[in-house]
């Protein structure tokens, strides 16, 4: 999906009304009164405010993942404005429990170098051995014997977003980045076919390939080494953990934002190892600092300098005959150079392919530049040209990845703390004067014109506005008033770039703080699943099956293949697909059949199934109150005093689905337990999870029903249209 | 086809006077909704349905090396590296394949050829969206708005197509996309669904199912005025229409045999949904991997790899509908071609006009469409990359008008002098 962000904008005058009428479905009476009258004139209906129940409701809504319960008493007491402005001070905010519990995900605090050595592909580990004459010749035998890696996929596929990874990976940008280090690949031009040994011919099933599989895993088990899927699947827990269990609210909904922001696809190359180091280095240190400081450190990211290509971004000017002696030199002797301390701009250039005899010839590679220009800065119509696109792309020539997926390191031509980390090259830099917007770039700045580039970007008005726009469109409505902008955009170059300030004039604007905006964004799947848990009370390890329904419902973490990242208006969000799975993962979370994933619904009141319906009137209403501040129409309470009857009066029914329920009560606390368990089991999974999911739900064809009324109720709510919205 | 259209038309203006009917009564839906489930049951038969299967080739694929035009000098100049050798030049499965003296297939492409035989694949050639720009991101959603230049369109053209053709009887699955999100091409007024995975299409709640259903059917149901009301409805039609085709049994026809990914698969769903009835008229869905800027290959490697699971997939899927092809249309999309001249990484980058295919019963095929207009430097868009001598619109308006019977494209294309004029005549 490539709906672009300012695409709908066309849409925003029709789309008023409606979500004008959104809101009224809310059906909150004291407020949907006032809309009423509201609707008539949009310049009064900004002068109106929220109730104090309903602001808080907002800023746990918008600033934070939804409410745990009893949070929006505590936003109460301390009043809204307190609450905002401790939670744009995340840095004195105490989180240590919440990060007491991302200690068990070691990828976390490990180097890009590090995980590429203790993480390493299969295919690529071997092919590195056995250049180094290093591979066992059982391994070696069953190696050259087994088919393809498309195998792997070829017994279940059936779920398109589980599998996208590996479809993804065996076709898209991993061959590139295989081909990088793969000496005979390159020479011939070619690379091997990925997804069939043999374009005429359909893979089969291969024997061979289980007992090669099993054999590299035994090969994994004793030297202490890893599947590198599990380095995604343990940054994708740490962020669903950070975003249920941390008290730093907004700084994970900012580290949500700049993520998507400044996106990055995990199954391309080397990006999976180095998404670690930019959700910690990169994103978080600025997610709320200066804009400036945010765009240099992605610039210099191995993950974006892989993402968009630029870290091959070789200038075509550069001196054949220097890069070649570079080259020799450091063939001759690389751990000489090292020794003697090279400076790290005065590398040799491309020290990952050092141990490769065949250099690839290299070239200009604008892919970077323009998504710098189009989506991290100015905006589609910031003012930019192709000519522009051009000269800033001569301006990163150079900026490149030490030894981008390990090899050298497993050689030993360079060590592990500078393998996958950013370098800038001058030999493969255009020197030439560039013009960039109107501004001369001299000759003869090497690494300085990059961060003149992006200098002169972040502080463009152009920036100001699409950045104003994306952060106003994320935390106040899908269509945000160019008035709104306007001032946001204001506070930013007022502010000279500085985030914390340009939230501010959100948050203390009138239009963030307008009923029309109550509840007005449909919350993307990631804030659906990490709100239900959160209003549930519930805990999570993060393993990967919660993240595979956040998957399911569309929104994979960093797997959105585009750079546009995911698009944050609710047309993108409502289908019918998706929300049927929206409502399957409510049944679900509910069921307790998310293994890693764990609700206690027993705090929320004892079985309904005999009371009269005053106490299923009650406990609904208790319901509502904790999950949705009670916000539930009385028609959506009405159909669920129905549904109660509805299984009263059906015996079977409620026989067969409340047994287990006096069970999930007394057993809630063990279960945690168990679930805390499974964690290291389900983080071994292969992490794709392809067949783990299926595998689940066809486990649970037949037996999984939610527990019980209670259960019922709860699921409704989650998958009701009103939980859908923030 | 005369007869066709004359049908279409009067029973346009038949169903033009019930077309309130999308806001009557829900069981006036109901009641259509049952006639089009009586088709899946073997009930009273409506006629034959056109099914337009469009597939889009996200990431820009290098049209220069799929329909390869070999009889071009510069094309070997221009690609040192990635040319792949004239039939002849190079053994079976290296060399292109030859199509008519001058255009070839990748030799991926295999399967096509038999296909091209029978003269029912027709290639449009140097086609494509009039706007320059390069980013992916714009590309695709002008191919998809339908409206290349203008960003403010909120809706994609095959909805438009959707609306231009209302049809008060359309079952839920009318307009189907095997994706995860329904694509931009589709979205918009007239109701349209993304499903990933028929099997998976059902409420889930084990022996409940059937009170938690109805539960959130009448949740939804309550919800008036909210958008999600309508999603939520559509969404309780197709679980309920589904129902009663059961997916989960479907063998492929014809020794079919599909690609084990998500891209093959949503293929075999596609055939299982038109062959179970149900009433598909527009389905899509959409498969990447071709932004080949580095290492992309010539007759093998990482274009090859992709064009062998682009070309089987269609092959199996052509298989498997057999003679249901004559009712069908399969037409595939990129944003944009690539440039003319190799790059410094043995790639290309993004480019201009580009390959489209079109298969099916309907199609005047064995032939390459459209004006070619060289490769002499003097003739490249920007002096880099193919140039567009068709508009995509004229493809997509044309497989409407002669394959799906829209009456009126102006409406599915706005602002654009669309015409049968401009037609290629890519089907009769």
């Amino acid at each position: 999906m490539n709906v672009r962000f300012d695409s709908t904008l066309g849409a925003a005058r029709a789309s008023v009304a409606s979500l004008v009428a959104l809101s009224l479905v809310l059906g909150l009476a004291p407020f949907a009164s006032a809309q009423v009258r509201g609707s008539a004139s949009s310049s009064s209906s900004k002068a109106r405010k929220m109730t104090e129940d309903q602001r808080a409701s907002h800023v746990l809504n918008r600033l934070a993942f939804g409410a745990r319960p009893g949070d929006a008493e505590r936003v109460r007491k301390l009043g809204v404005e307190k609450y905002i402005e401790q939670q744009l001070h995340p840095e004195l905010i105490d989180d240590a429990a919440a990060e007491a519990r991302l200690t068990s995900l070691e990828v976390l605090k490990m180097s890009n170098g590090e995980l590429l050595a203790k993480y390493p592909q299969p295919n690529f580990l071997l092919k590195q051995m056995q250049r180094e004459g290093k591979l066992p010749s059982d391994l070696k035998d069953l190696r050259d014997n087994r088919k393809t890696p498309a195998d792997a996929a070829a017994a279940n596929t059936t779920n398109k977003q589980l599998d996208a990874n590996a479809s993804m990976s065996a076709s898209g940008a991993q061959p590139n980045a295989q081909a990088a280090t793969n000496p005979s690949a390159n020479a011939q031009g070619q690379t091997p076919n990925p997804l069939y040994p043999n374009a005429q011919t359909p893979v089969a099933v291969d024997p061979n390939r289980a007992e090669y599989r099993q054999a590299v895993a035994e090969f994994y088990r004793e030297h202490g080494l890893q599947q590198p899927q599990k380095v995604t699947a343990e940054l994708q827990a740490s962020r669903i953990m950070r975003a249920v269990y941390s008290e730093r609210q907004l700084q994970e909904v900012m580290v949500d934002f700049w993520t998507n922001h400044f996106n990055v696809y995990a199954p391309k190359g080397a990006d999976r190892w180095f998404l670690v180091s930019y959700d910690r280095d990169v994103i978080r240190p600025h997610a709320f600092g200066n804009f400036k400081d945010l765009l240099v450190a992605t610039a210099e990211s191995p993950a974006m300098l892989f993402y968009l290509d630029n870290f091959q971004s070789v200038s075509p000017t550069a001196n054949q005959n220097q890069r070649r002696a570079a080259a020799a030199r450091f063939n001759q002797n690389p751990m000489l150079n090292n020794a003697l301390g090279v400076r790290r701009d005065r590398m040799p250039q491309q020290p990952g392919q050092m141990p490769v005899p065949q250099r690839q010839k290299r070239g200009i590679n604008e892919n970077y530049a323009r998504e710098l220009m189009e989506l991290h800065t100015l905006g589609v119509d910031g003012g930019y040209t192709q000519k522009d696109v051009q000269e800033v792309a001569r301006c990163f020539t150079g900026w490149t990845i030490i030894d981008p997926r390990g090899a050298a390191n497993y050689a030993g031509f360079v060590d592990e703390a500078r393998t996958g980390t950013f370098y800038f090259n001058p030999r493969l830099h255009d020197d030439g004067e560039k013009l960039v917007l109107g501004h001369k770039i001299p000759a003869g700045g090497g690494i300085n014109d990059g961060m003149m580039v992006l200098d002169i970007l972040a502080h463009h008005p152009s920036t100001a506005k699409f950045i104003a726009t994306k952060l106003s469109r994320k935390f106040v409505s899908d269509n945000p008033t160019p008035e709104l902008v306007g001032r946001v955009a204001a506070a930013y170059m007022k502010s000279n770039g500085d985030i914390r300030e340009t939230l501010r004039a959100i948050f203390t604007s009138p239009e963030f703080n307008s009923p029309e905006n109550y509840r007005a964004k449909i919350k993307t799947p990631f804030e659906l699943a990490v709100s239900a848990v959160r209003a549930l009370g519930g805990d999570t390890n993060g393993a990967p099956p919660i993240h595979q329904w956040i998957g399911r419902m569309g929104e994979p973490l960093y797997q959105y293949q585009a750079p546009t990242g995911y698009p944050d208006t609710a047309e993108h969000w409502v289908n019918t697909g998706a929300l049927l799975e929206r409502i399957n993962f409510a049944l679900a979370l509910v069921s307790n059949r998310i293994p890693g994933t764990h609700v206690d619904l027993s705090r929320f009141g004892a079985d309904t199934s005999k009371g009269t319906t005053a106490d299923k009137s009650r406990v609904i209403d208790e319901f509502a109150a904790v999950i949705m501040q009670g916000d539930i129409s009385p028609k959506t309470k009405a159909s669920l005093l129905k549904q109660l009857d509805e299984v009263a009066t059906n015996p079977q029914e409620s026989a067969s689905a409340s047994m287990p329920a006096s069970n999930m009560s007394a057993t809630g606390a063990a279960k945690m337990n168990a679930a805390t368990d499974t964690q290291a089991n389900a983080m071994d999974a292969p992490a794709g999870g392809r067949r783990g999911l299926r595998g689940q739900l066809a486990a649970n064809n037949n037996n999984n029903a939610p527990a019980s009324e209670i259960a019922r109720i709860a699921a409704l709510l989650l998958g009701s249209p009103e939980f859908q919205r923030q | 086809m005369i007869n066709r259209r004359f049908f279409l038309k009067s029973s346009g203006i038949a169903l033009a006077s019930v077309g309130a009917a999308s806001f009557a009564p829900s069981f006036l839906q109901r009641a259509a909704l049952a006639q089009s489930a009586n088709n899946i049951t073997g009930g009273m038969a409506t006629g034959r349905r056109k099914t337009l299967i469009a597939i889009f080739q996200r990431g820009a694929v290098d049209g220069l090396n799929v329909v390869v035009p070999y009889g071009e000098k510069n094309y070997y100049a221009y690609r040192p590296t990635l040319a792949i050798p004239q039939p002849g030049k190079a053994g079976a499965g290296d060399a292109v394949i030859d199509l008519d003296g001058f255009f070839g297939l990748h030799p991926a492409l295999s399967p096509f050829k038999s296909i091209w035989d029978a003269k029912r694949l027709a290639i449009v050639h140097a086609a494509g969206s009039p706007d320059n720009t390069r980013s992916h991101f714009d590309a695709q959603d002008y191919m998809e708005s339908g409206t290349p230049g203008v960003k403010s369109t909120d809706d994609g053209w095959l909805n438009r197509y959707l609306q231009a053709q209302p049809d008060p009887k359309a079952s839920p699955f009318r307009a189907v996309a095997m994706t995860q999100n329904l694509p931009r091409v589709m979205q918009g007024r007239s109701p349209a669904l993304a499903i990933s995975n028929l099997n998976d299409f059902a409420v889930r709640a084990g022996q409940a199912t059937q009170v938690v259903q109805g539960g959130f059917e009448s949740i939804y149901d309550q919800a008036a005025g909210d958008a999600l009301r309508g999603t939520g409805k559509e969404t309780f039609e197709a679980i309920n229409f589904l129902k009663k085709v059961n997916p989960s049994q479907y063998k492929p026809e014809n020794d079919a045999r599909y690609p084990a990914t998500a891209y093959g698969n949503a293929l075999l769903q596609i055939a299982q949904l038109i062959k179970a009835g149900v009433g598909l008229e527009v389905a899509f869905t959409d498969v990447g991997g071709w932004d080949t800027h580095v290492n992309e290959g010539a007759a093998r490697g990482q274009l090859a790899a992709r064009l062998t699971e682009f070309g089987q997939g269609i092959a199996a899927l052509y298989a498997d509908l057999g003679q249901r092809m004559d009712d069908v249309v399969i037409l595939t999309m990129s944003e944009f071609g690539r440039t003319a001249r190799e790059n410094g990484n043995r790639g290309t980058d993004h480019g201009h006009a580009n390959a489209m295919f079109l298969l099916g019963g309907g199609v005047r095929g064995g032939k390459v469409y459209g004006d070619w207009p060289g490769l002499d430097s003097d003739k490249l868009n920007e002096g880099r990359d193919l140039a567009l001598t068709t508009d995509f619109r004229d493809v997509f308006g044309e497989v409407s008008t002669r394959h799906l019977g829209n009456a009126d494209l102006s409406k599915v294309f706005p602002g654009y002098a669309a015409s049968a004029a401009k037609f290629r005549g890519v089907l009769g």
